[in-house]
């Protein structure tokens, strides 16, 4: 590794199911509290018991928002997870597990001899005994481990174990004597470069997913309805705000299909109030005759696309960015729409308010895209952005629903709350929303809606440009990218730029010209496999991308990838 | 009473004479007027087909959406203002294909709407293909030997469902059509309603003169969705009228437990929501 990173990397490793998630939330936000900076990283298989997972958590001195490739520390709770991740720890890493077989597999003991690793067998369901705990709580053995070989006082622990189980029928003063237990034992499990603990205050900072950032975007945007399929990665918002919904009063519908939901958000859209979905690829292939006819009839409507790996139903549980293109051009027919993308949580919760704002303001379908990566890792911030003001656009009292106007958008009768009833169509139609067949006012209609885009083109934003802007390598991405190549520029002071895409459709792509006037040397980054951002900027600027880097293997962006793209 | 000429628009109708379109928007306007719902105060969605055709020859709110999709549209809709009388309009061919599943959840769900079902026992629009309701054998477009599958019969199949109230009508029966349109539009859940349709160009056999031959009303409700059931065989005769109605199911809205203490509707709510709160929860 050319550069030496300021973080360093725990994994907790085992079966799917057995308890991997609660260790690694408990530890991200003990680890919080210490004044750690965190980034929480998930890998686990599309089953619900068995298979190996993993949770990660980087953590530094300063901001991080991203994960690296491998790891500093493991701690496994199964062989076979043991034998899989081991592959990913660092040469001169330590690695625990409570399993003493592990030291019976050559396969495992000669990897370990020759990256130089520390391991050391724990006898967890043993120390939790002797501890006067249950063998469930073992795995607190191993936070105490933990705690042990960072250097760490228990104290910020403790407290967040009382709390968080304190509701719960457990004895918590055992749970913390096993804590200690792990803690205070001999384990030589000394290890080089800790990172020391920021010097701001952490305690206040808030860990949160990209998708529980979308869902407080929701509430904040005015959101009165949601329906939602289950589908891997977007299944968590619905979590969020059916556990919040006493306290929102927003009405939950688990609908019976993807298509249904499209409908229901656009019913309650064109009813007047404030709807949403959220999907994954298939469900979003589902609704994207729903999507046309919002286009065509001009209905507000929302639907958050969480992406994740492959075609078909790919790899459903790790992480990818290849369905920009079907967002850009799902649904038959030609007709204005605005594909937008998050990126972590806080442009997660000001793009969702901004999203249910264009898609009144303009009376459109909006594609707010996210990913696996986004939408269940687990980041630190000190707080979230000031919310959006809401903007429902032209709402009218005059009951024409697609009136011609300079603008392109026609201002929007509610139903009940204009004088007279109203029609809307997804036939063509006249300004009255009556089925016409005839030629000119065909056009008429398509060109309205035309102009509704240019208009919307005109009040997006261009690309964020983050970085050295005068530096001279510029790399161009969207979505989860974005958080590696920021952490790169920052714990590597490297001299590059990033450009930044938000609002992809309608693109906007000034910025992006200028870059290329000067003379920069432009890298595409991507989460997919074929670069379908710089397919869009091809198309739009002619310009060709001879530099990429690309990534599909189900895998985020990792830090090294950026750094070994750069010094290869 | 509202003046039924309230509900009338100018434009020109499209259906071929004779079709039973005609009756059916007349007991729509009729029923609405009869139960004293502006026009402005109702909601349609529309299915394409000959009936979605009738999305813009009524005065009322309308939207013409998917094949198949009126249901889920209108529920949304009516989830959103529940102060809107609402009606899902579908043919045979939209509601037992490609729109099954919301016919059997909105029912499962019991919302508070109005389905009606046009059955002319084929996709007329689309110039005479066979539908779910087409008789087995009936020689159809494109099936010179006639339809090799069964037949799916609607009233059947939303009573097999526990339905907590469906009807079947005749749209050459302007009075009862409008007299179960009442019932089934005041029904609190989902109100099923087929409509035994004359197409006098793709299912000419089912002439008026056969319907008044086969049709037979009846004259009470059943008390038990069995002895409904039993009544919606079509072999001998056709009979009209309701076959069941529930009233103690709870439609899905008065399920909601975070609903229950709000009295506005969901399009009267949409306003900024602090989330500080739920963020601390983060901590």
């Amino acid at each position: 590794m050319a550069q030496k990173l300021n973080r360093l990397s725990i994994r907790f490793v085992g079966e799917s199911g057995q308890g991997i998630n609660t260790l690694g939330e408990l530890a991200s936000k003990a680890l919080k509290n210490s004044n750690y900076y965190t980034f929480a990283y998930r890998e686990y298989p599309s089953l619900i018991k068995g298979g190996v997972a993993s949770y990660q958590i980087d953590i530094s001195s300063t901001p991080i928002n991203s994960s690296s490739k491998f790891c500093d520390i493991l701690i496994s709770l199964d062989e076979d997870a043991f034998e899989y991740y081991i592959q990913t720890a660092n040469d001169n890493s330590v690695a625990i597990y409570d399993d003493k077989q592990i030291e019976e597999n050559t396969k495992i003991t000669t990897l370990l001899r020759k990256k130089n690793i520390k391991g050391a067998y724990i006898p967890t369901v043993e120390l939790a005994k002797k501890a006067e705990g249950t063998p469930i709580m073992a795995n607190m053995v191993l936070l105490g481990v933990l705690w042990n070989i960072l250097g760490l006082e228990i104290n910020s622990l403790e407290e967040l174990v009382r709390e968080t189980f304190k509701n719960k029928n457990i004895d918590l003063d055992a749970e913390v004597r096993c804590i200690e237990e792990g803690k205070n034992g001999t384990w030589g499990l000394e290890i080089e470069n800790i990172p020391n603990p920021s010097e701001q205050e952490l305690k206040e900072n808030k860990i949160i997913t990209g998708n529980e950032a979308i869902a407080l975007g929701l509430i904040s945007g005015g959101l009165r309805a949601y329906y939602a399929y289950p589908m891997t990665p977007a299944t968590s918002i619905l979590k969020y705000l059916g556990n919040t919904y006493k306290d929102t009063g927003i009405l939950i519908k688990q609908a019976e299909s993807e298509i249904t939901a499209a409908q229901m958000v656009l019913g309650s859209m064109h009813a007047g109030t404030r709807s949403a979905t959220a999907t994954s690829g298939g469900g979003f292939d589902l609704m994207t005759e729903s999507i046309s006819c919002a286009g065509i009839t001009e209905t507000p409507f929302l639907v958050i696309l969480a992406q994740r790996a492959g075609a078909g139903t790919g790899v459903p549980t790790w992480t990818g960015a290849g369905d920009l293109t079907a967002a850009v051009n799902a649904g038959h027919g030609e007709f204005p729409r605005c594909v937008i993308s998050v990126s972590d949580p806080k442009s997660a919760y000001t793009l969702t308010q901004e999203a249910l704002n264009i898609a009144e303001k303009y009376q459109l379908p909006v594609v707010l895209l996210t990913e696996k990566q986004i939408a269940e890792s687990l980041y630190s911030i000190k707080d979230l952005p000031e919310p959006i003001e809401i903007d429902r656009g032209k709402i009218s009292d005059i009951e024409t629903p697609y009136k011609i106007t300079e603008d392109g958008i026609s201002p929007r009768p509610i139903p009940s709350k204009v004088n007279n009833p109203f029609l809307k169509s997804s036939d063509e139609h006249t300004e009255d929303g009556v089925s016409t067949e005839i030629s000119e006012e065909i056009l008429k209609m398509t060109e309205k809606r035309k102009k509704k885009l240019e208009t919307l083109k005109k009040e997006i934003p261009e690309p964020k440009i983050y970085g050295k802007k005068d530096a001279n390598q510029v790399f161009v991405g969207w979505g989860s990218v974005k958080t590696p190549v920021i952490d790169c520029i920052e714990d590597c002071n490297l001299d590059i730029a990033y450009l930044h895409y938000e609002y992809i459709y309608p693109l906007k792509t000034e910025f992006f010209k200028q870059l290329i006037e000067k003379g920069k040397e432009i890298i595409l980054i991507e989460n997919n496999e074929t670069g379908e951002l710089g397919k869009l900027l091809s198309e739009s600027t002619g310009y060709e991308f001879s530099k990429k880097l690309l990534k599909s293997d189900g895998r985020p962006i990792f830090i090294e990838d950026i750094l070994e793209f750069l010094n290869p | 009473m509202i003046d039924l000429n309230k509900y009338n628009n100018n434009v020109k109708p499209t259906w071929c004479p004779g079709c039973g379109n005609f009756g059916i928007h007349m007991a729509i306007k009729k029923a609405l007027s009869e139960l004293d719902v502006e026009p402005n105060k109702a909601f349609m969605s529309f299915d394409i087909g000959c009936n979605g055709n009738g999305a813009d020859k009524i005065n009322i709110n309308a939207f013409k959406g998917l094949h198949g999709r009126s249901i889920p549209l209108a529920i949304g809709a009516k989830l959103a203002n529940r102060q809107l009388t609402v009606i899902a309009d579908i043919g045979d061919g939209g509601v037992l294909h490609e729109g099954i599943e919301h016919l059997i959840h909105a029912i499962r769900s019991n919302y508070d709407i109005t389905i009606l079902i046009h059955n002319n026992q084929n996709f007329a629009l689309t110039t005479g293909q066979a539908t779910a309701t087409t008789q087995e054998d009936k020689q159809m477009y494109g099936l010179p030997d006639g339809r090799p599958e069964r037949e799916i019969n609607i009233s059947k199949l939303a009573l097999d469902n526990n339905a907590t109230f469906v009807a079947r009508t005749y749209s050459g029966d302007v009075l009862q059509m409008t007299d179960i349109l009442k019932k089934a539009i005041n029904h609190k859940g989902c109100s099923v309603v087929e409509i035994m349709q004359y197409c006098p160009t793709y299912n000419k056999e089912a002439s008026p003169q056969w319907f008044q031959e086969h049709i037979e009303k009846l004259e009470n409700t059943f008390d038990t969705i069995e002895e409904g059931i039993k009544s919606t065989n079509m072999e001998k005769k056709i009979y009209t009228g309701i076959f069941f109605e529930e009233t103690t199911i709870p439609t899905f809205y008065e399920n909601l437990e975070n609903r229950k203490d709000i009295s506005t509707e969901l399009v009267d709510e949409v306003k900024s929501r602090d989330i500080k709160k739920f963020l601390e929860k983060f901590k």
